[in-house]
């Protein structure tokens, strides 16, 4: 009878399923490295060494969190390096929707995020639709109205022709009819520069980095790109409250592991997920940058990643870029 | 508050003891950043993100700010030694800087670039303090067709004076834009030339042909001569070795023109160094005297492009703490750090926050003559690399040439393109093809091609938009000037034929 606890843990070590002990039976040994898809000062790269120290402050791990930059090809090194890297447990990676959308469209980017191990999502991050302050449109129905009237006059920057702003663009498009220009520009900074230059009409920005424009009195909000309205934009509608109902497009960031690793590292890194998100250093940096607790577990994020690729693929081709798989 | 007012708080806040040590370890770090090719400032600035989390903001700022104007001190060191750009912008300072080493001189050129880099950035700093608004809205007016012409101008002002045959100069030009062009197709997504290779997706980075074209280049060529080089002289004693009162004289124009030139490119949120450092050098040419000597080992050569790349920084932070618009990698992490601080960088952000705008500044003053007092005694050191027989440097240079590549990118197809590029550049020696134009190309194609056909579709696929705005038009007719220069002069050559007979 002795003998019986024991071998339930060897058991449970072997891979069959129990939960709690599964959890209990992995634990980062050395420095784990968290690979991110940008050069040092990137979107993720941000993310990632914030979140490195809040795992030391808020003692997440056992070890040091270092942060490895592979940029290239749209994600599509990184996610290579991690393809590599199987059945390793201590290299972990950041994902955004970037790296879901370039295996759709290259060739090159043979590794997609199925072939990857999912953990967890993190953040959603929500975006406004701004215009110049002294522009005529004090609606979004007011913009789509102009563009109708002067089709392909009016203008939009944004990122790339793949990013969730020309999506957005897109789906306003098809479901309005009316016709405008995305104007892709590489720098977040130029974007909002030809804004408030005057030399495009309308984009799709975040919420932190429209804040200080809007309170200056350069930019106005017309919609927000959220399903329900943001603490700091209480008065502007959400694009279904102003009347066009389109999906809402997420920008989400999270995290991923190499393929083949066990069971237990993966709910070990679920748990750190989940666990780091309820720390109050996270919850302020999540507020900080007016992002959403976007938390999902690895079995749902397996799911959205399913319905965000097949959705983006339709979204591309009405767009006339060409999909590859 | 007014700006002496504002500056005297300040210099209260940069000269409290530990605001002070912070300035100094900024630009110390800088300066061996900088000194290091491949590491460069946003890499580093990131790495120490963490550790500004429990510093004050403003120590914080000042020290990051640091190692950013510090580095543009140290870039030019392996640039004027061992013809390999520590950083982008010391790209250009190559092409008199090392010839200048070559002739003996390395101190005078080592020295010339601190001095152009501090009197240049001082300006910066100026600048930065005295119009920063007004030239924050100025440069708004800058959209794509500007930015199109004003490449073009850049483009213009070195190729055409580049090399003894212009024929050889525009097929260098056009090969850098080809590679340029290697990648994503940033429009419409598609890949270009990568020939299935993964690593060629995101482009071809301009810091590894210019090392391979200028460094592995200028190696290959001269292991060629077999018979036992000579070592190069290096003149002892500090008075010999640092600039004469002569190449003060000299460089004049160039501090102007690399400190104006530096400082308003820098402003312009899709500026950038690298073009600041090309413009002025193409400026520097084409207004002097001596502009055939350029690219022998012309002091001003040194001056202009050195200078330029340090008032760049106070440029380019004018959008940043004016409007909260980074142009560039470096202030676009800055940016990131001012926000995880708990700042919203804005239109708002001077006037909220006075200590922390005017504790920068004055820092910014400090730093520069801590700067300058850190490497000019440095000089008689560095040069001393020079002293070293051939079959130690050369190592030397292929050494710093490959860590600096890997260091950058991490990746050993890098490495790869590093020697292909060497060999490249060795092939373009040995036929007398020009290199600048080469890199000039690579350097400013891609913002080139964005920035045209951004144009096109603002003016729906019609070519007017680029002579319709009035600063878009005085800068493709000044670029259009330029290059009818040496046509003037073969009209003059003529005309004076013509009289004589």
């Amino acid at each position: 009878m002795k003998l019986r606890y024991p071998l339930i843990l060897l058991a449970a070590m072997a891979g069959l399923p129990h939960p709690a002990a599964v959890a209990q039976a992995f634990k980062p040994a050395r420095p784990v490295e968290l690979v991110v898809h940008t050069g040092p000062g990137g979107g993720s790269d941000v993310l990632a060494r914030a979140l490195a120290i809040m795992a030391e402050r808020e003692k997440l791990l056992p070890v040091r969190m270092v942060v490895v930059n592979k940029p290239g090809g749209n994600s599509a090194v990184a996610a290579a390096y991690l393809a590599e890297k199987r059945g390793d447990p201590n290299t972990i990676g950041l994902f955004t929707g970037v790296w879901l959308q370039t295996p759709l469209v290259s060739t090159e980017a043979k590794v997609t995020l199925r072939d990857l191990t999912p953990i967890a999502r993190l953040v959603l991050e929500p975006a406004v639709i701004a215009v110049k302050a002294d522009a005529p449109y004090k609606t979004l129905a007011d913009f789509i109205d102009a563009a109708k009237k002067r089709p392909g006059a009016l203008k939009q920057s944004g990122s790339s022709s793949t990013s969730r702003d020309n999506v957005v663009r897109q789906l306003l498009q098809k479901s309005t009819g009316a016709r405008w220009v995305f104007i892709s520009f590489p720098g977040g900074g130029e974007r909002i520069a030809a804004l408030i230059g005057g030399h495009v009409d309308i984009m799709v920005i975040e919420p932190e980095e429209a804040g200080e424009h809007i309170r200056a009195g350069n930019m106005r909000v017309l919609a927000q790109v959220s399903e329900h309205r943001l603490p700091a934009f209480p008065d502007v509608p959400t694009l279904r409250e102003a009347g066009f109902d389109v999906p809402v497009v997420p920008q989400v960031r999270g995290m991923v592991a190499p393929p083949g690793i066990p069971a237990a590292n993966v709910a070990y890194w679920e748990d750190f997920c989940r666990r780091l998100t309820r720390t109050a250093s996270w919850k302020k940096y999540i507020a900080d940058n007016q992002f959403e607790d976007g938390f999902q577990g690895a079995a749902d994020l397996a799911k959205f990643y399913d319905e965000f690729t097949i959705r983006m693929r339709d979204i591309l081709k009405d767009a006339g870029v060409k999909t590859v798989r | 508050m007014d700006i002496v007012t504002g500056l005297l708080h300040g210099f209260a806040v940069a000269l409290a003891p530990a605001n002070l040590l912070w300035c100094f370890v900024g630009v110390f770090l800088g300066t061996v950043v900088g000194v290091l090719p491949g590491l460069g400032p946003p890499a580093t600035i990131a790495m120490l993100l963490p550790l500004t989390f429990s510093m004050s903001p403003a120590g914080a700022i000042i020290m990051l700010a640091g190692i950013y104007y510090g580095a543009k001190y140290g870039g030019s060191t392996t640039s004027i030694l061992l013809n390999v750009p520590g950083e982008s912008a010391s790209v250009v300072t190559c092409i008199d800087g090392y010839q200048m080493a070559r002739k003996g001189r390395p101190g005078a050129a080592l020295g010339i670039a601190a001095i152009a880099s501090f009197v240049a950035g001082t300006v910066g700093v100026v600048g930065l303090m005295l119009v920063a608004p007004p030239l924050a809205r100025f440069a708004l007016s800058f959209s794509s067709p500007e930015y199109f012409a004003l490449m073009s101008l850049g483009l213009a002002l070195v190729v055409l004076l580049a090399g003894r045959s212009m024929l050889k100069a525009l097929v260098a030009a056009l090969a850098g834009l080809w590679i340029a062009t290697v990648g994503t197709d940033p429009f419409s997504t598609t890949s270009r030339f990568t020939f299935g290779q993964l690593e060629l997706l995101s482009g071809i980075d301009f810091i590894v042909v210019a090392i391979g074209v200028f460094a592995l280049g200028e190696v290959l060529a001269n292991m060629e001569a077999r018979e036992d080089a000579p070592l190069l002289e290096v003149p002892r004693g500090l008075r010999n070795l640092l600039p004469t009162w002569q190449d003060l004289k000299d460089c004049r124009f160039a501090f102007i023109n690399g400190s104006v030139v530096g400082f308003l490119v820098g402003t312009l949120p899709g500026g950038g160094s690298t073009i600041a450092s090309f413009l002025s050098y193409g400026l520097e040419k084409a207004v002097s005297r001596r502009r055939d000597q350029f690219g022998t080992g012309v002091i001003e050569g040194v001056a202009a492009p050195e200078g330029a790349n340090n008032s760049e920084t106070g440029g380019a932070l004018v959008p940043l703490l004016t409007l909260g618009i980074p142009g560039s990698g470096t202030t676009a992490i800055l940016l990131a750090a001012l926000v995880l601080w708990g700042f919203k960088p804005g239109p708002l952000f001077i006037p909220e926050h006075p200590d922390l705008f005017w504790g920068l500044v004055a820092s910014m003053y400090i730093g520069n003559v801590m700067l300058l007092v850190l490497n000019l005694p440095l000089v008689p050191l560095f040069a001393q690399v020079l002293r070293l027989p051939v079959y130690v440097l050369y190592p030397l240079i292929l050494g710093v040439s490959m860590v600096g590549v890997y260091s950058a990118s991490g990746s050993l197809f890098d490495l790869g393109l590093l020697l292909a590029f060497g060999l490249l550049g060795y092939a373009m020696r040995k036929l007398d093809y020009p290199a600048a134009p080469l890199i000039l190309g690579l350097a400013l194609g891609a913002g080139m091609e964005r920035a045209l056909r951004q144009s096109l579709m603002m003016s729906q696929g019609s070519l007017s938009i680029l002579v319709s705005r009035p600063i878009s038009a005085a800068m493709l007719s000044l670029a259009l000037l330029i290059l009818s220069i040496p046509l003037f002069g073969k009209f003059n050559a003529w005309r004076l034929r013509a009289l004589e007979s």
